[in-house]
């Protein structure tokens, strides 16, 4: 408002000053001023942070006013850090003060939404029968009605719906799939946990509670590294980012920290002031280059390579030439290298074996207790010792003190030992050892480079001779020792099989590394010499950050090893300001003791059913009907490839029937009926299951996938837009699991008359559409949405309460309600409460108390973990007897109280305190903290099966719960935590929790101000006042051991299948051939050229992480739609200029896309970043004639066995720890210009028409993508 | 006033309540004697496209207009501040509005859901006086006018609903130039227009030189548009024929 007329012209007003003239009394307008006060009105600020599966959570505060919210800041109330060590916060990123607007945007579910068809059919069958259980039934077992709503999936038509009948609806499915078919059959997945682990745990609860499959996720997204279980027995323990400003040398490699990791990037850039170096690997030009004093750029896919020559240096220099004291002693004390390998005679060759095991030796060198799994090592005095640390001394033994530490000491006497690093001074023998080399494998467009040497070279090793118990002499030469020959390193053994200088092209010297990554040699000699000397000189303080980039291969871990030997050959593992910083996908569930229980049901029924995603979606979306991919392609030259020339999928079901990965569902037939039919035999359930397996009468469900019998009949998504972003093999889950539109252009291997699997069951119909039931709960309509049958609207990150914790720092961050759910959303964890409780109520006649077979595979960090010491035997071949727990799954009857499971929903059960709690193979009583929720949620009191229990009834009571139980938030909880380890390592560890003992964290405490964990044992880093949290430190500074088959990091690794794929020891192998292209290449012109580019898919700089890219800021900042990268020489090639439209493509489906034609980006690579989504400007594909895909359209999953291995120490199966994993970047598409952009708009509406010519009239358009 | 509420009514989502009413309404609609005869005309023909309809065909074709995407949202500042952070204020300046005129919301909805706004110009003004009302609606002419002519471009009924409305504020818009320029939108979806830089400028509808003044034309610019329709399948190629789909 302009005061133009409030002023006085012609007069002027009496003033009256003050201050001596400096100041005057005045009664002029203020109400200017209006404008600004209102500016920053809020009636209250209320702390939250972002949900999404984002390290990042950062603090933020929640400006509400008249229960809305306007807007969000960071929050600037960190504790302080020590002084020299920056502060954490600034912490938050534009993506997360962009949020705020998803809540009142237009695209935020309001309502929960259900298919029209489906409704239609439901209402008229609920008019018919009066039990919804049999409404469902009357739908679903009828083909033309099942059909009829599954195929309109993806493609609109949502109505409204109550939540009394959506409710009644899902629960009348899941009482029915659970009747008649199992209730392994209902599945759930959600992801990362650890951003609002209340909500994850909602769902997870439920499924659990009614025997449900819940899905890991890590190992699906790719994110999950073998190579760190394979090592270390641990899944990404990594230091947190303040540690990197302990570094004095990082590398960076493969990982984006500016874009991807933005809170964190300060204290990569406040370490350069303090004088740190940084040297960043990546192929493209990425933001991160410029922090690097050096930028390496090898091709992508072969980072291996350059870690070998990395490695090669270290070796040669900081081992053998002039060795560094440091790294010697760290070597010999902290990892496998001083162990003893056997070597076997095979075809004329002598080849690496597995690990001399106490067993092999006379009266098994003194060791009565596990003999089969304790290494040995020689002593210097040229002794065999049975080292103390091995897993063998971790279960099972007696005495008093316990010795599974690391302390150098001989496990028999417990005198000190000083272990043996080369054999080579007391050699018996130098022998010709046989190393398989992969380099010279040729790729199927000779993109990926290959070398000119032998796929076998001999090198030369130091070998001592050992009679074993038998009398038998047999060979055996060190971990040290074969590690120098596998890097080709020369040590005095005049090997001509090893370079004499770096210029020679030998594996894997720094010039043999440059063919096939083309980084210049003096730049890789150079900075591995100043890798190590900064170790050297630092006591370990050099550091690797590494991202996806290097994780999404086949052989990711090649990758992951080569820099991972870099790190311990440098004694940087554990120390302050080193090691291993791996932030992919994870986020750290801190609190994780605590969780579980609340999670998955443990207070109320064990074991719970845990799936592993990748070999899920690999086996029910039907993508092993098209695999290409031959085993004996890929295992090791040495191998007897005569084991390898089944399918993938074969050795999956092979796996999953020895033990080794879950299942789900688990066995061929329903295994609630499984109990009745033992009863009516006579029989004990797990005997009865037992003999029919053996019998053959009953099967896994992994035989035959595509059994109607074993469909996963139910889905729930939650907290993950599964098929929007991660859903690698997009068009196959489209076509078989939903039975929808798919723009799949492969044949099968039926249409192709390809090689079949050898185990499992070929049906030469494909199934489509297994899923009757796909709910999923988002709080915008999402890709996923999308195609559900139902939709269910979610509280947002500002109107909920559910807590989050990040491996990027040590603090428990709340989401709290800063105001109520908008419209009729609800929070997840009323959501499940909700479908819990009609649940109940449905069972009657259908379900009452059951019992359930839970088959269990063999787990990490359990006593059964050392089930199969030698060899792979096949029970169902008669190579051995089916011994459930050892030879075979543990098979385990569950009683599920049905009607009951809403009250068991909402109280803490009885097994907390019969059982104790626990986690990673310690356990401890809990009773008081049980006791302690009583108190503080208050118990029920009623008649029914809660009575007396304590409450989890609100979001806030489930928190408390957790917060509770687990040792990071309660400091009494933690010093017992520690007492437990203690027992099994002889050490006393209390003192890193004693201080802290009477801390408690509620969850107001953190809604006060962000806090602290407490270090606890579940973890291997300790958070205090000294240090900060790093992974491996109390490994080194407590020794205690890691969790490996030595107790040590393991250069070596001795299963049979890793031997089988040439993988004891870290080696290059090139990308893999998936054969994708070929037969759609040129089949379709257009007109204009076809080149082939390999397909990479980074995080993204314009969506929330890797999940939304919906976000109208973001993408004004990018291009508005969909995007593909490319280097200026290919698009020349392809005759495409900057933002053109165009076409990806292969065997798997199609993309459209615009150009970003840039100089970022190296020849050969295509790059789309995750999660652009199906509902933001996408066009029709020429190839497909449909709506072009996401990123995953062009992709699928190809699993590696050595990923299945269990029942083996640290390579034994655990939820989002070890398993299959859904690789995507050996990939290639062929990419070309688009000449014609056909928006398909009305496309669907056509459609609809003819099929329903009721809704007919003024034509709408329907957006949905199809 | 009577016919606001109505026009809210069949704003709203098609409830099973209003289908069964349908037959009321449309009586009272046609027998209502101060009703402008061309606002009759125009729910007479609205009530006659969905009086056919089966009720879940026409919730889903309802869902899938005005919940899929924002070019027509119902959420009157999704069109003026968008996803800015203005509109947390606009909306707490709004509740403000009112409260003073003593009105609290009951539902679980936002103030700028224009069924509620609706509602609350009935409340302004006497018995079945327009008058009161006419103001408010006139502060919302232009996005009045954008939806309307959208809805049109979608050959949707419901711009009927939303012509209805124009009328009832007497305002006077230039319906054909504004026509011309939501059909001209696709123009801002070129590749050009694409990349063109995001200006954030705080707009206000309800300024002091206001909609009283009556100017035809008022409506949010270009400049100001957030949506960039991004969620209706836009035509960005080079030689595409027009998008919509009759």
């Amino acid at each position: 408002m302009s005061h133009f007329l409030d002023r006085l012209k012609y007069f002027k007003k009496d003033k009256e000053p003050f201050a001596g003239g400096h100041g005057e009394k005045t009664d002029d307008d203020r109400s200017w001023e209006d404008g600004y006060r209102r500016r920053w009105q809020f009636d209250k600020v209320v702390r939250s942070t972002h949900g999404v599966n984002c390290t990042g959570s950062c603090s933020w505060k929640i400006y509400v006013k008249d229960g809305l919210v306007t807007w969000e800041t960071q929050q600037t109330d960190y504790p302080r850090t020590r002084p020299d060590l920056p502060n954490h916060e600034p912490r938050g990123c534009p993506r997360g003060a962009s949020y705020s607007w998803y809540m009142y945007s237009a695209n935020r579910l309001k309502y929960p939404k259900i298919r029209k068809r489906l409704v239609k059919l439901w209402r008229e069958a609920r008019l018919k029968y009066a039990d919804p259980v049999e409404a469902w039934a009357s739908i679903v077992e009828d083909p033309a009605k099942a059909q009829s709503y599954k195929e309109r999936r993806g493609m609109g038509g949502f109505v409204r719906i109550k939540w009394d009948e959506v409710n009644e609806l899902i629960a009348a499915s899941n009482v029915y799939t659970a009747k008649t078919y199992g209730p392994d059959r209902v599945t759930g997945f959600s992801p990362i946990p650890a951003m609002s682990m209340v909500s994850y745990a909602a769902g997870a609860r439920y499924l659990s509670l009614i025997g449900g499959n819940c899905l890991s996720f890590y190992d699906w997204y790719c994110d999950l590294p073998p190579a760190s279980p394979q090592i270390w027995g641990e899944q990404t323990d990594v230091p947190e980012s303040a540690d990197w400003y302990n570094s004095n040398y990082l590398i960076v490699w493969g990982s984006n920290v500016p874009q991807t990791r933005t809170p964190d990037a300060h204290f990569l850039s406040e370490v350069r002031y303090k004088g740190a170096k940084t040297c960043v690997i990546t192929s493209d030009y990425s933001e991160c280059s410029k922090f690097g004093d050096t930028w390496l750029a090898p091709r992508q896919g072969t980072d291996a390579a350059l870690a070998m020559a990395f490695g090669h240096v270290i070796l040669k220099e900081f081992h053998v030439d002039k060795p560094s004291a440091y790294f010697t002693e760290y070597v010999r004390t902290t990892t496998d290298m001083p162990m003893l390998v056997t070597l076997e005679e095979r075809d004329g060759r002598l080849v690496q074996g597995r690990f001399l095991r106490a067993s092999d030796l006379a009266e098994n060198l003194g060791q009565d207790n596990n003999p089969e799994w304790k290494t040995i090592a020689v002593n210097h005095d040229g002794q065999l010792v049975s080292p103390q640390g091995s897993i063998g001394y971790r279960w099972g033994e007696s005495g008093e003190k316990g010795k599974w530490n690391i302390e150098q000491r001989d496990g028999n006497t417990g005198d000190e030992v000083k272990l043996q690093l080369s054999l080579k001074e007391n050699a018996d023998e130098i022998a010709q050892v046989a190393f398989p080399y992969f380099g010279g494998q040729t790729h199927e467009y000779d993109y990926f480079q290959h070398t000119e040497h032998s796929d076998v070279i001999e090198y030369k090793v130091p070998v001592k001779h050992i009679t074993t118990r038998d009398g038998e002499t047999i060979k055996v030469a060190s971990v040290y020792d074969l590690t120098l020959a596998n890097y080709g390193v020369e040590h005095g053994l005049n090997d001509p099989a090893c370079a004499q200088s770096y210029d020679e092209d030998k594996p894997y010297t720094p010039a043999w590394q440059e063919k096939v990554t083309g980084c210049r040699p003096e730049d890789v000699i150079r900075v591995a010499r100043e890798f190590a000397n900064t170790a050297d000189k630092t006591r370990g303080r050099s550091m690797v950050i590494v991202g996806a980039a290097l994780n999404h291969w086949y052989h990711m871990d090649m990758n992951y090893r080569g820099l991972i030997n870099m790190l311990m050959l440098c004694g940087c593992i554990g120390q302050s300001g080193g090691g291993w910083a791996h932030y992919v996908g994870q986020e750290k569930l801190r609190p994780q003791t605590g969780w579980t229980p609340l999670a998955f049901g443990l207070d109320w029924q064990r074991p719970p059913r845990h799936m592993n995603g990748t070999s899920f979606f690999y086996n029910h979306s039907n993508q092993w009907r098209y695999e290409k991919l031959e085993m004996d392609e890929v295992v090791s030259p040495l191998a007897d490839k005569s084991k390898w020339q089944a399918s993938i999928i074969d050795y999956n079901s092979r796996a999953e029937r020895m033990g080794w990965l879950p299942s789900a569902p688990q066995l061929g037939v329903n295994p609630l009926h499984l109990a009745k039919d033992a009863a009516a035999a006579g029989m004990d359930l797990k005997d009865y299951a037992v003999q029919q397996l053996k019998s053959g009468e009953l099967k896994f469900a992994n035989e035959d996938p595509d059994n109607p019998q074993n469909f996963p009949r139910n889905m729930f998504i939650w907290r993950s837009n599964l098929l929007g972003s991660s859903g690698k093999g997009h068009e196959y889950m489209l076509r078989h699991l939903l039975g929808t539109k798919h723009g799949l252009m492969g044949k099968d291997l039926g249409e192709s008359d390809g090689k079949k699997p050898e185990d499992v069951t070929w049906h030469d119909a494909p199934s489509e559409g297994k899923v009757d039931l796909l709910v999923t709960l988002d709080f915008r309509m999402s890709t996923t949405c999308l195609y559900s049958d139902i939709v269910l609207p979610t509280a947002t990150w500002y109107e909920k309460d559910d807590m989050n914790t990040s491996d990027m720092h040590p603090f428990i961050h709340p989401l709290t309600k800063a105001v109520d759910p908008s419209w009729e959303a609800r929070s997840d964890w009323d959501i499940f409460k909700g479908i819990a409780k009609k649940f109940s109520e449905l069972t009657d006649g259908h379900l009452g108390v059951e019992t359930d077979l839970v088959t269990l595979p063999i787990h990490h960090d359990t006593p059964t973990e050392i089930a199969q010491p030698f060899g792979v035997k096949a029970w169902w071949k008669g190579e051995c007897d089916l011994v459930p727990g050892v030879t075979a799954p543990s098979m385990i009857p569950v009683e599920r109280d049905y009607p009951n499971t809403y009250n068991r929903f909402t109280s803490i059960g009885p097994l907390l305190e019969k059982l104790g709690n626990g986690g990673k193979g310690i356990s401890w009583n809990t009773d008081n903290e049980v006791d302690f929720l009583k108190k503080l949620n208050r118990t029920w009191s009623e008649d029914s099966a809660r009575d007396g229990r304590a409450k989890i009834d609100s979001a806030v009571d489930a928190a408390e719960m957790i917060l509770s139980l687990a040792p990071e938030t309660n400091g009494q909880v933690a010093v017992k935590a520690w007492e437990a380890l203690g027992k099994v390592t002889g050490r006393d560890h209390t003192h890193l929790a004693k201080p802290k003992e009477d801390e408690k964290i509620r969850f107001n405490d953190i809604v006060a101000q962000p806090r602290k964990i407490i270090s606890s044992p579940t973890w291997s880093g300790l958070e205090d006042e000294h240090v900060s949290y790093n992974a491996g430190y109390t490994n080194v500074h407590e020794q205690i051991p890691w969790r490996t088959i030595t107790g040590r990091q393991q250069f070596y690794q001795d299963h049979e299948w890793m031997r089988d794929f040439g993988e004891t020891m870290c080696v290059y192998k090139p990308p893999i051939n998936l054969k994708t292209v070929q037969p759609v290449l040129n089949q379709k012109p257009n007109g204009n050229k076809e080149i082939l580019l390999n397909w990479i898919t980074p995080h993204q700089k314009w969506g929330i992480h890797s999940t939304y890219s919906d976000n109208l800021l973001m993408l004004t900042l990018s291009r508005g739609g969909p995007i593909v990268w490319m280097s200026e020489t290919d698009a020349k090639l392809a005759g495409v200029e900057d933002n053109d439209w165009i076409e990806i493509f292969n065997v798997n489906g199609a993309i459209a896309a615009r150009a970003v034609v840039s100089q970022r980006v190296p020849d050969g690579m295509a790059m789309m970043y995750h999660a652009q989504e199906r509902i933001v400007n996408t066009p029709g594909a020429e190839t497909t004639g449909t709506r072009g895909g996401i990123h995953n359209s062009v992709t699928r999953a190809v699993m590696k066995p050595t990923h299945m291995i269990g029942g083996y120490a640290q390579q034994s199966y655990g939820f989002n720890y070890y398993g299959t994993v859904g690789c995507n970047r050996d990939e290639f598409v062929i990419v070309r210009k688009m000449n014609k952009v056909d928006w398909l708009d009305g496309e669907d509406v056509k459609e609809e028409q003819t099929m329903e010519p009721s809704a007919q009239g003024f034509a709408t358009e329907e957006e949905a993508a199809q | 006033m009577k016919v606001l509420n109505l026009i809210a009514h069949l704003l709203d989502y098609p409830s099973d309540e209003l289908v069964k009413n349908l037959p009321e309404l449309t009586h009272w609609v046609a027998n209502e004697a101060v009703l402008d005869p061309r606002v009759r005309d125009d729910l007479l023909a609205f009530i006659a496209h969905f009086e056919s309809f089966e009720a879940l065909d026409w919730q889903s074709e309802y869902d899938g207009l005005f919940e899929r995407g924002r070019a027509v949202s119902l959420h009157i500042f999704e069109h003026v501040h968008g996803e800015s952070r203005d509109r947390g204020q606009a909306m707490v300046d709004l509740m403000g509005h009112y409260r003073s005129a003593g009105l609290a919301l009951s539902e679980r909805e936002l103030p700028d859901y224009l069924p509620t706004y609706l509602e609350f110009c009935t409340t302004q003004g006497q018995d079945d006086n327009i008058e009161g009302a006419q103001g408010w609606l006139q502060d919302i002419s232009h996005v009045l006018a954008l939806l309307a002519a959208r809805l049109r471009e979608k050959d949707s009924p419901y711009s009927l609903l939303l012509d209805a409305l124009l009328r009832l504020s007497e305002v006077e818009v230039d319906m054909a130039a504004l026509q011309q320029q939501v059909s001209g939108e696709e123009r801002d979806d070129t590749p050009e227009a694409l990349d063109k830089i995001w200006e954030d400028e705080a707009v206000s509808f309800s300024s002091a030189q206001g909609s009283a003044c009556g100017d035809s034309v008022m409506r949010p610019s270009e400049s100001q548009r957030r949506d960039g329709q991004p969620l209706s399948w836009i035509n960005a190629g080079a030689d595409q024929a027009p998008q919509h789909s009759a």
